[in-house]
């Protein structure tokens, strides 16, 4: 080992609780930059790179490097994206965070060669302020980083020639996997329109163009179609209103026939005096005071199953996909069954 | 009413036994916030001595539930008579619970 080597080997092992430092500082940073701006990734990994590593990139490339300074990956900083568009919204996050070394920095993404196979990422080279050395940080997609695992894992390493044969099969899936990132990226912003359009039909009251399923029906729940009837009937014992989550109800309601979110609202309408009655019955002998913002849409439910013949099996169902198949369910339906027979909703049939 | 609160095999065990009426929520609400601190381990109401619920009764569970849900844990209520299921069907809250 030469002297030059040794000298940076010397300046390393003397910086190495700084790198260390600076490892668990620029995670955390970038980590809590992801949360603030709502960006959620694979993973967030930094390594700082071994004396062994070290050792031999110097003897390989030594007489490139001066001094440890000028070496700029002893940090690794690596975020891996779901999507490739965000790759683009986390390096302006970075650009913010970081001073970025501009010159060194490489968007690889741009570089590779129709004939080649590509390693798509985008290193930008920055200096976390507070600290004088350098670090590497990486950017790219899910795919690209399988893409990057398989290849090392093949021996590959840029510069070493691949037998066209293989050249030519890398490329194809290089293609496909970068088809993907760009299918997934487009499908998730033709999912974000869809849900712009449900919300405006909902909010122009146009619900039978609207579909019945989980992304309208979190659209229609927005508008609290429920609250009135929660409201009159909590007001039976004066009780508060636990707000809750109702997608459970969307099994139901499709099992009831609502195709549309017009569907909804019209067994809404239809059933609101009789589900109210039904809850005035069972608790108006009690002291509960506190129902769930479920309360409404539950005595919908029922009312709704009763009305149409469906019994103490159709109630049975509805409780097997509300609370879980148990065998307490039967029990409860009995009771519930036995508590609307009386009412009038009931004895019209 | 009495409340027993026991870890066996990476659960914590939270037997209940008597009427949990207001009074009595009232006792155990410190030790339910004491166990709320542990919400993000896997809990169990054992409701198999709990003869009644009331609404102070609910909101402790509800309380847990919450907490439960906010630190990743799992919350389950077991063995609960009929006429406390009768009591979460009534109020909305039998789909909100895991109910064994």
């Amino acid at each position: 080992m030469d002297l030059h080597t040794e000298f940076i080997l010397d300046e390393y092992r003397e910086a190495l609780p700084v790198f260390e430092r600076m490892k668990e500082d620029v995670t955390r940073t970038l980590r809590e930059a992801l949360a603030r701006n709502g960006l959620e990734v694979t993973a967030v990994e930094a390594r700082v790179k071994t004396e062994k590593s070290l050792a031999g990139k110097l003897a390989l490339k030594g007489a490139k490097y001066a001094t440890l300074s000028d070496i700029t990956d002893i940090l690794g900083a690596r975020i891996i994206t779901f999507y490739t568009d965000d790759v683009d919204r986390i390096a302006a996050m970075a650009e913010k965070l970081f001073e970025i070394d501009w010159e060194n920095s490489v968007d690889k993404r741009r570089l590779h060669q129709l004939d080649s196979f590509g390693y798509n990422s985008l290193h930008y080279i920055c200096r976390m302020p507070g600290y004088d050395y350098r670090f590497e940080l990486q950017l790219r997609t899910t795919l690209q980083h399988a893409w990057a695992a398989i290849n090392h894992d093949n021996g590959y390493k840029s510069g070493v020639e691949i037998p066209r044969e293989y050249m030519r099969r890398m490329n194809r899936l290089a293609g496909m996997l970068e088809m993907a990132d760009d299918e997934f990226s487009r499908i998730r912003m033709e999912i974000s329109d869809y849900r712009r359009r449900v919300q405006q039909l909902v909010q122009n009251g146009k619900l039978d163009e609207v579909l019945l399923d989980g992304d309208t029906f979190s659209s229609y729940l927005q508008a609290k179609p429920f609250e009135r009837l929660n409201q009159r009937i909590a007001a039976i014992n004066q009780a508060e209103i636990q707000e809750v989550p109702l997608n459970r109800y969307l099994r139901v309601l499709k099992a009831l026939g609502c195709n549309t979110l017009e569907d909804v609202r019209q067994m809404r309408n239809k059933y609101e005096e009789d589900a109210y009655a039904l809850a005035r019955h069972q608790l108006g002998n009690t002291d509960l005071d506190i129902v769930s913002s479920a309360i409404g849409l539950q005595n919908i439910c029922i009312v709704c199953i009763l009305s149409q013949g469906g019994g103490k099996i159709g109630l049975l169902r509805l409780f097997d996909v509300l609370n879980g198949h148990n065998s307490h369910n039967e029990e409860l339906a009995a009771l519930t069954y036995q508590q609307a027979s009386n009412l009038p909703f009931m004895r019209k049939e | 009413m009495t409340i027993k609160i026991d870890n066996e095999g990476g659960q914590i065990i939270v037997r209940l036994a008597g009427r949990l009426d207001t009074a009595s929520a009232a006792e155990i609400a410190p030790d339910i916030q004491r166990l709320a601190e542990q919400a993000d381990k896997h809990i169990v109401l054992d409701c198999t001595e709990l003869a009644y619920i009331s609404s102070s009764g609910l909101r402790l569970f509800l309380t847990l539930r919450k907490e439960s849900a906010a630190k990743g844990g799992k919350l389950q209520v077991r063995n609960i008579n009929a006429d406390i299921r009768q009591v979460f069907m009534m109020t909305g809250f039998i789909s909100l619970f895991e109910i064994i």
